[in-house]
């Protein structure tokens, strides 16, 4: 009767061709085509509005919940065909997410990080504790944190807060993770330990990463891609797009003439 | 992953489910409405019936043959807009200056004090009311009156008294949200504290002043209890202020339970008339309570208002102009606050003095076995029954209730058509009176479990009038939960019944703890849907749900009524404010306690 289904491979590359994307009327994204390489940082700039969040929640289908948003065009993950006939769970349990506002859940720091591995069935409670270790240590909290893992979650600082959700999204394993400006509430130290984290990570993990912070796109970043009204106008090496803009509207976005 | 997919469709289905039960609720009630008055207005005739001012039925009159009974109800339809207006006289100008006297003339530490007594008085129950009436204000009237009390005045002060804490509660929150800027820029032009407050802030509050007074008349309008303990119930017009008059609900109280086929056609008929009476208050006063509440906190959005809307709210806006001394306004704002304050307390305490004794000193009351023919009264039975009543009907409304929450919160589009039949349902549900609700239990529910009354019946009905309050408070609490939460936990791949039982219902549970206790404290304090559906006898304590019983509330009307058991009767007036007031007191400790755990231990 239960059909079996098979376990789809999730690569590590993202890999889009032709993407076109509505909210209603409006044309937020137009034609954009973009190879995103595996275990690096790929950074999306522009000025607010531009689609960047809209763009990268293109990557884990978080836009199906927008009410009357269309999107057309390729979007592969690997070999699979994400907007195809994959399981969405399945998706956002490979490509994980961090958001511009923390938003631990409203329970202790050791569940919070176990509702991932429990969501897909990890119940053992040894398991589950060897999951929050690892993924506490791989956001570089364990020591922080190891002693109040029963605490409210929401009782840590804004970026201890970020920095969980970090190790929240680390504890299914995603292959790839994608951050919507995660250091913008965050204080100037806060950031810095993220953006250390986001160095270690990409040795296992492809990050995408929204920036509104040039700096922090070229101290972080291996990609950068440039995003104006719903088009990617240029994309390449981190280096070379802010020693050498091929276009006009880059170069003018990052000496600061606009935006 | 094919497990969670069915979870998902079978979570889903479950939801739109329960939205579709509270349609059916609302189609049923109307479908009853319709199809018992509808041959009664025929026969009687539709003039006849609203304007004649004979009711004298026949239970033996059918359709069938002619009439022999008279069947108009133009004196309780006077009756019912004389007592309206009396209590709008009476708890609508007190309420107004109240508000006035909480938001800018009362000590902070009195305020809190007193804000707290009328929101917990705002759940004492409207027989409590109606036995003070009975045992203090008809006394007391009868001293200088030609009768023994009983007519317009006495009902005017009971309903005026009970619409106070609504008045007060909902006029403060508008008073409140009237910008500081407009008190400040008055005093800078050289106005008093007193000038600012009548000249320039109360009127900036008027609209949701007159909000307040809508809901008032609602209420005073579908009041049954208290009215019929205290208005006499003659088929007469109130041509005086002490006459025994009757009004339309207690038309549908006095004669539903033996009435004949025409007779109970006209009762039905008769809640019809009500019903549209409380629908055109609403239409007129442009203002369906809710939202009505909502707009009157941005006072500088002026809402729609019909020509009397705006004749009302500029008579009450005004009248310290009419005054034309601010300084007699606020003489009668700080008047009416300690009158408010202390009626409230007067009546709680007055019942407390007169019962508590009897209550302490009788343990037979409380705990006694009901003895057939014995001469002592026991209350027994009745707590049994209402805890029954209480567990049934809770069990019943909370889940669909909730359920019905999720639907709309979580799962329905914006503007679609099934959102928007069902709130509109949920709207219809809330505005019925108690009474027609008892009324469409004891000819459908009662019917249907074999024409005997049961707690079954009873709890039935009360979980019906219960869903309107479930599903409102629950939808509030869902939506104050962030939506980052639902994306965080989406993000992670939980499908949405997991965001849901997981993340969001464990961070609106105080919002829905609390209404579930308030929801308690009403079918405790309910009768009216109870009287016909349940019984009302304090005999044997009920065994099962298909026993009949008297619940709390119920058992004081009857003992009030009877006047032989008049201690018994403060005893029990008693045991069901106590019992009120702690589920109210309950309800705010959970929602603060609760909000407060989880914005977190900080440290
Ligand atoms: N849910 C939505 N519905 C309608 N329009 C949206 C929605 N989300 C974003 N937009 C619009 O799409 C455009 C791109 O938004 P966004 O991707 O958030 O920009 P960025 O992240 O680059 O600041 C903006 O014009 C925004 O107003
Ligand atoms: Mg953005």
């Amino acid at each position: 009767m239960k059909k079996v289904k098979e376990e789809l491979p999730f690569g590590q590359t993202i890999s889009v061709k032709g993407a076109n994307l509505w909210y209603g009327d409006f044309h937020a994204l137009k034609n954009i085509d973009i190879e995103i390489p595996e275990r690096a940082v790929t950074a999306f700039i522009g000025p607010s509005g531009c689609g960047k969040s809209t763009f990268l929640k293109c990557f884990n289908r978080m836009n199906d919940l927008v009410a009357g948003c269309k999107i057309t065009g390729k979007f592969m993950i690997g070999d699979v065909d994400i907007y195809g006939k994959t399981d969405v769970n399945e998706l956002r349990k490979n490509v994980g997410m961090v958001f511009q506002k923390p938003n631990p859940f409203p329970m202790s720091v050791y569940e919070n990080i176990a509702y991932g591995p429990r969501t897909f069935g990890i119940r053992k409670r040894e398991q589950l504790d060897r999951i929050v270790e690892e993924s506490l240590r791989g956001a570089a909290m364990w020591d922080e944190l190891k002693d109040r893992l029963g605490k409210s979650a929401l009782g840590l600082s804004g970026g201890q807060q970020q920095r969980l959700c970090i190790a929240r999204a680390l504890a299914v394993k995603p292959k790839i993770i994608l951050m919507d400006e995660p250091t913008s509430a965050l204080d100037p130290i806060s950031t810095g330990k993220i953006e250390e984290l986001c160095d270690e990570l990409k040795t296992s993990t492809t990050i995408v990463i929204v920036t509104h912070n040039m700096q922090q796109a070229t101290r972080i970043s291996d990609k950068t891609g440039f995003f104006l009204l719903g088009e990617l106008v240029e994309y390449g090496d981190t280096e070379d797009i802010f020693s050498d803009p091929k276009d006009e509207r880059t170069e003018r976005y990052i000496t600061g003439r606009f935006g | 992953m094919t497990n969670t997919k069915v979870k998902e469709k079978i979570g889903r289905s479950a939801f739109t489910a329960a939205a579709i039960l509270c349609i059916i609720a609302v189609v049923a009630i109307f479908a009853f409405l319709i199809v018992k008055s509808v041959p009664a207005f025929g026969k009687i005739g539709i003039l006849q019936f609203m304007f004649g001012d004979n009711w004298s039925p026949d239970r033996l009159d059918s359709y069938e043959s002619p009439l022999s009974g008279y069947y108009g109800i133009f004196t309780m339809i006077v009756g019912t807009v004389a007592a309206t207006v009396g209590a709008l006289l009476i708890g609508g100008v007190i309420g107004y200056f109240t508000a006035v006297f909480l938001v800018f003339f009362c000590p902070e530490k009195l305020k809190r004090v007193l804000a707290s007594v009328i929101n917990l008085l705002a759940g004492i129950p409207s027989v409590v009311y109606g036995f003070f009436g009975v045992v203090f204000l008809l006394p007391l009237l009868a001293l200088f009156a030609p009768n023994n009390g009983t007519g317009l005045l006495a009902t005017s002060i009971i309903l005026g008294v009970m619409i106070l804490p609504t008045v007060v509660s909902l006029s403060r929150t508008s008073l409140e949200a009237v910008p500081r800027a407009y008190y400040e820029g008055a005093v800078a032009l050289g106005a008093t504290h007193t000038q600012a407050v009548f000249k320039t802030v109360v009127p900036a509050a008027r609209s949701g002043i007159t909000a307040s007074l809508v809901l008032g008349i609602g209420r005073a309008l579908g009041e049954t209890m208290a009215v019929v303990m205290v208005a006499g119930n003659s088929p007469a017009y109130p041509h005086s202020l002490f006459n025994s008059f009757r009004v339309l609900t207690a038309n549908i109280v006095m004669e539903m339970g033996y009435a004949g086929e025409v007779q109970e056609g006209a009762l039905v008929a008769t809640g019809v008339v009500l019903l549209f009476f409380i629908f055109l208050v609403n239409v007129v006063f442009g203002a369906v309570s809710n939202r009505a509440v909502k707009t009157s906190a941005k006072p500088k959005k002026e809402r729609k208002t019909s020509l009397a809307g705006v004749r009302i709210r500029e008579f009450f806006g005004n009248i310290a102009y009419k005054l034309k001394a601010p300084y007699i306004g606020r003489a009668a704002a700080i008047v009416a606050g300690c009158f408010t304050g202390l009626a409230l307390l007067f009546v709680v305490g007055f019942i407390f003095v007169k019962g508590v004794p009897h209550l302490i000193g009788n343990g037979y009351l409380v705990f006694g076995k009901f003895e057939f023919g014995g001469s002592r009264i026991t209350i027994f039975p009745a707590i049994v029954t209402t805890l029954m009543t209480v567990a049934l009907s809770l069990l019943i409304a909370v889940p669909i209730g909730v359920m019905t929450a999720i639907f709309l919160n979580e799962y329905a589009r914006k503007g679609n058509v099934f959102v928007r039949i069902v709130r509109g349902a949920i709207d219809v549900l809330s505005g019925v009176p108690s009474i027609v609700y008892g009324l469409f239990g004891m000819i459908t529910f009662v019917k249907l479990f074999g024409g005997s009354s049961s707690i079954l019946s009873g709890s039935l009905t009360v979980s019906i009038m219960l869903l309107p309050t479930i599903v409102r408070s629950t939808e509030e609490s869902l939506k104050s939960v962030a939506d980052s939460l639902r994306e965080g936990s989406l993000a992670l791949g939980a499908g949405k019944m997991r965001t849901i039982f997981k993340v969001v219902l464990p961070s609106a549970l105080s919002g829905i703890l609390s209404a579930i206790l308030l929801s308690m404290g009403r079918v405790v304090s309910e009768s009216a849907p109870f009287l016909y559906t349940m019984g009302s006898v304090i005999s044997a304590t009920p065994h099962s749900y298909t026993d009949s019983g008297a619940t709390l509330a119920v058992a004081l009307y009857r003992l009030a009524g009877e006047g032989w058991h008049i201690n018994e009767a403060y005893a029990t007036a008693v045991v069901l404010i106590v019992l009120v007031l702690a589920l109210n007191l309950l309800a705010e400790w959970v929602a603060a306690r609760l909000n407060k755990k989880l914005t977190g231990d900080k440290k």
